[in-house]
């Protein structure tokens, strides 16, 4: 079978999938589109922060994405074959990458999708072209739209100021009754208060606390003392905050939830800054709630106040691994939107040009990487995780075996094992590590080795 | 900023005790938290912790050495990924000591990110010593085992000598002396003499096998003199030099038992050529006694017990059973003189013997050797190509593609591509195989044979983008030539 229009029809699952295809069809969305032989691929810039990763085999139509959907093929694979049979010189020729290579490599050949049998449906490619909808002009609705979203909005801040108090109390109980009993039932006590910040509308706020278990057990036993502090503080912190500025975008997300990737691109106050791009790593966390948080680290090599960002998505456990988007060093032109904040970080990219070979040099930084890192801690105080460039230095062992970064000044940092043998052993030239309040989480480094790049998750 | 640090323990405590910590906070702090107090306090506690004191280590700390750069460039960036992937397959593990050799055959070292060689790593090409030995400081460290402690950088020494020794790390003298040992035996000799008897057992050992190479009777002294080392494997080993050179003090009645157990015959009307000959015996209990013999007896001392000469022994290639014949052999290689080996090399292989029995031979061979002879036993060995692989040790390749298509290996190679072109190709053992037999392939051929082969395999209908080809397109890719 071979790729022509009837047979992405026929192999559709149905004309759903086709019109959402439909909406992929923009360039725009696919920086990155290329061929070698029967194999075409490319990436799909969807809602995520991440942009999903789509492979297709033009001679028995087999495909691969990286999103969750359990369609197949998914939009994003009946999308980049449907540019294909449009338009085949918009691929451009190029090395297989590793990740196509994987998938050839772990697939059955045959096991291409049969035409799809969708009864009753007719499923057509012309019918999938996106109509111009008829907007209903009625603003008595839109009126009644906008009241009871109003009163829907004031519900849900009396609820989540409401919830911060109560977690207030929560915080104020743990101290009363002790902290070592606290971290001996952290996992219980946590789920139930998380409980109840979700009635409460505090989505965000919840997952914090879910999570605060893990990230006290992932401490020596004699740090857990101090890290419920820590944790509890900036807690607290937050929660005044909020109740201080409850309209404010950055306490928003820390308390009730995100804004959409398309909230985000309209919203005129989200800063955006086009650069050169170095990703650094990727760091994956399964969380309780079952959901899988995919952090991408991006560093801008040109100078300037903002020097880090992180693309976050999140996906279903249960949809198995996924594979990144980008490979660590990769470096790339783009444009990031980033969500409102003090100190903004977290970003998602609005344009993206091809990878290139651009040697530009890591951003020079102070000696003394406590300062950023206090910085950081007094513009945004309830932040968990802060990246910070490191200057030139060393990794040393205690006796112990405990890692430390320290400069040529002599500045020490802990640092987070286990690292590679050569960490020890290489002289270390500038390195980026994401700092938890214990201990910093290495995601690259420049060496006399050249780049050397952590296995950063957890 | 003391008497902060020292509210702060306070409230720590209180917290730790149960409590609040309102009345152990700084007299600053008490009049802002009203109201809120310990989610105050704990926020503040928490805030002045973070950024007003800075962790520190519980006991001094300096750097270790630095990695030393090796003789040899590092892989190429573009192909680190291929190694990488090659590493983490499945197969990968299996494969890893013959991959690294391969790599520094072609004249190559692997990036340390990649791949480090652990402390007890001997069989590690000899270019890795420099790595050994900093991966063995760092596990000296750990363990604060003192032992070659003295050890150190030994940049400024070019040559070992017996009174340098000591500033030498282990891997790196081990090398050092097997390099000396082709370019001045006697001199290698002279260090191995004077040091062996302070090194442990495990380390004699490795010494005796330096001296294995251009074994003389210049060595004879020195080996009689191991008869007394309180190590089996190393008394074993001094005698079985020994016997190469002609000199031994075994048993005659083992030899004569032996004898008995054997046959010399002849092979061929005209010219007749002698050979032994190794029947099956009445029952097990003898067969065992017999291959114990071949351990324990010498090749010049059997045959001077059948009357005859170890040359002459090996005129034809041995007759018997497949076992009697590799216990044969495996006393040729550990007893027989250099021409006694290479004679029996020659038969074996001109008498069409089945190759695996040449294994045995295999660590008497030359590098030289070991690449001359390779062809010919690709061609003839089994589809698992595991003599092949032995015999080629460290010259990895080296071998053209025209012996293997002439191989069973090529043979199961072509099944396999029959059944992964079939229709519905399941993850059966067969898939799995594909990919060992690709791998064992790729280890042996040139990079002209590996690049020739993945342009069949893709006519083939193999993707050339299949994980299974990566070794085959690192050794295509591997081009550079070996710097000796």
């Amino acid at each position: 079978m071979s790729l022509t229009r009837s047979a992405i029809e026929a192999m559709a699952p149905d004309q759903a999938a086709l019109t959402a295809a439909a909406s992929l069809l923009k360039p725009a969305k696919w920086p990155v589109r290329a061929r070698a032989g029967g194999l075409i691929w490319g990436e799909c810039q969807g809602s995520g922060a991440n942009p999903y990763r789509v492979a297709a085999d033009t001679e028995d139509i087999g495909s691969k994405c990286t999103c969750p959907s359990r369609k197949f093929p998914c939009k994003h694979a009946i999308a980049l074959m449907w540019l294909f049979v449009e338009d085949g010189t918009a691929f451009q020729p190029s090395d297989i990458p590793a990740w196509v290579g994987d998938w050839i490599g772990r697939r059955r050949k045959g096991a291409a999708p049969q035409a799809a049998v969708s009864a009753g449906e007719a499923k057509s490619l012309s019918l999938a072209q996106p109509a111009v909808a008829d907007k209903a002009a009625d603003p008595k609705a839109e009126a009644r739209r906008q009241a009871a979203a109003q009163k829907r909005a004031q519900d849900t801040g009396r609820a989540v100021r409401a919830g911060t108090e109560d977690l207030d109390g929560w915080i104020a109980d743990q101290l009363r009754t002790g902290l070592p009993g606290f971290l001996a039932a952290a996992g219980e006590r946590c789920r139930r208060i998380a409980a109840r910040l979700v009635d409460a509308k505090a989505g965000s706020l919840a997952s914090r606390v879910d999570e605060m278990p893990s990230r006290l057990l992932a401490l020596r036993p004699e740090e857990r003392i101090d890290g419920a502090i820590a944790e509890l503080g900036k807690l607290a912190l937050l929660t005044r905050a909020f109740r201080a500025a409850p309209d404010d975008p950055d306490l928003r997300r820390e308390v009730v939830g995100s804004e959409t990737r398309e909230e985000l691109l309209a919203d005129p106050r989200a800063p955006r800054l086009a650069s050169l791009w170095e990703v650094l790593g990727e760091r994956v966390l399964t969380r309780r709630d079952g959901l899988v948080s995919q952090a991408t680290w991006l560093m801008n090599l040109t100078p300037g106040p903002q020097r880090f960002a992180v693309l976050l998505d999140f996906f279903p456990a249960s949809a198995g691994r996924r594979s990144g988007a980008f490979v660590a060093g990769e470096r790339f032109p783009a444009e990031l939107v980033f969500y409102p904040a003090p100190a903004p970080l977290r970003a998602v990219i609005a344009r993206r040009d091809a990878s290139c070979e651009a040697r530009d040099p890591w951003p020079e930084t102070a000696a003394d990487p406590y300062a950023d890192l206090g910085e950081q801690a007094l513009a945004v105080p309830w932040r968990i995780e802060m990246p910070v460039l490191l200057p030139e230095g060393r990794i040393c062992a205690e006796a112990s075996g405990a890692a430390w970064w320290r400069s040529s000044d002599g500045a020490l940092v802990p640092v987070r094992q286990p690292l590679p043998a050569i960490a020890l052993g290489a002289q270390i030239e500038g390195a980026v590590g994401i700092w938890d309040g214990t201990r910093l989480a290495l995601l690259a480094a420049q060496t006399n080795w050249g780049r050397l790049g952590f296995d950063a998750g957890t | 900023m003391q008497e902060l640090e020292a509210a702060l323990a306070r409230m720590r405590s209180a917290w730790m005790a149960g409590g609040s910590a309102l009345d152990h906070c700084p007299d600053a702090w008490r009049q802002p938290v009203a109201g809120h107090a310990e989610a105050a306090l704990v926020a503040l506690a928490g805030h002045a912790s973070s950024v007003l004191f800075r962790h520190t280590p519980a006991s001094p700390i300096e750097p270790r050495p630095l990695l030393p750069a090796l003789a040899l460039p590092i892989l190429p960036d573009e192909l680190r990924p291929l190694f990488r992937r090659i590493l983490a397959a499945k197969g990968g593990p299996s494969i890893e000591q013959h991959l690294i050799a391969l790599i520094a055959c072609r004249g190559f070292a692997v990036h340390p990110s990649d791949w480090l060689p652990s402390p007890q790593d001997d069989g590690a090409p000899d270019i890795y010593a420099p790595w050994i030995d900093w991966a063995r400081a760092e596990s000296r460290a750990k363990s604060d085992d003192k032992s070659d402690a003295k050890a150190g950088d030994q940049a400024d020494e070019a040559t070992l000598t017996v009174e340098n020794y000591e500033g030498w790390s282990w891997a790196s003298r081990r090398v050092a002396l097997a390099n000396l040992r082709i370019k001045d035996p006697a001199a290698a000799l002279a260090i191995i003499a004077a040091k062996a008897a302070h090194e442990p057992a495990e380390r004699r050992l490795r010494l005796l096998e330096i001296l294995e190479t251009r074994l003389s009777e210049a060595d004879a002294a020195f080996l009689e003199g191991l008869a007394q080392d309180r190590s089996d494997r190393v008394r074993a080993i001094a005698q079985a030099c020994l016997a190469r050179l002609g000199r031994t003090a075994e048993n005659s009645s083992e030899a004569t038992e032996l004898a008995a157990m054997v046959e010399v015959g002849k092979l061929g009307l005209f010219r007749s050529r002698t050979r032994l000959v190794v029947k099956a015996l009445k029952n097990s209990a003898q067969e065992l006694r017999r291959q114990q013999l071949f351990k324990l007896v010498g090749a010049a001392t059997l045959a001077r017990a059948l009357g005859t000469s170890e040359l002459r022994l090996v005129e034809a290639a041995p007759d018997g059973t497949s076992d009697s014949i590799d216990s044969f052999i495996q006393m040729m290689a550990r007893t027989g003189s250099d021409s006694a080996l290479r004679a029996l090399l020659q038969v074996m292989l001109a008498d069409a013997a089945p190759v695996r029995h040449l294994r045995a031979l295999a660590p008497r061979l030359s590098a030289n050797e070991r690449r001359t002879l390779l062809p010919e036993i690709i061609a003839r060995d089994t589809a698992e190509l595991d003599t092949a692989l032995l015999v080629a040790g460290r010259e990895l390749g080296t071998a053209p593609l025209a012996p293997l298509l002439a191989s069973a290996a090529y043979t199961e190679l072509s099944g396999l591509l029959d059944a992964f072109r079939g229709e519905d190709f399941r993850q059966t053992p067969k898939h799995n195989s594909l990919g060992g037999a690709l791998n064992r392939i790729a280890l042996l051929l040139d990079a002209t044979g590996a690049a020739d082969l993945i342009t069949r395999l893709g006519q083939c209908g193999l993707s050339p983008a299949d994980p299974r080809l990566d070794l085959l397109r690192l050794n295509a890719a591997l081009t550079r030539e070996k710097t000796p």
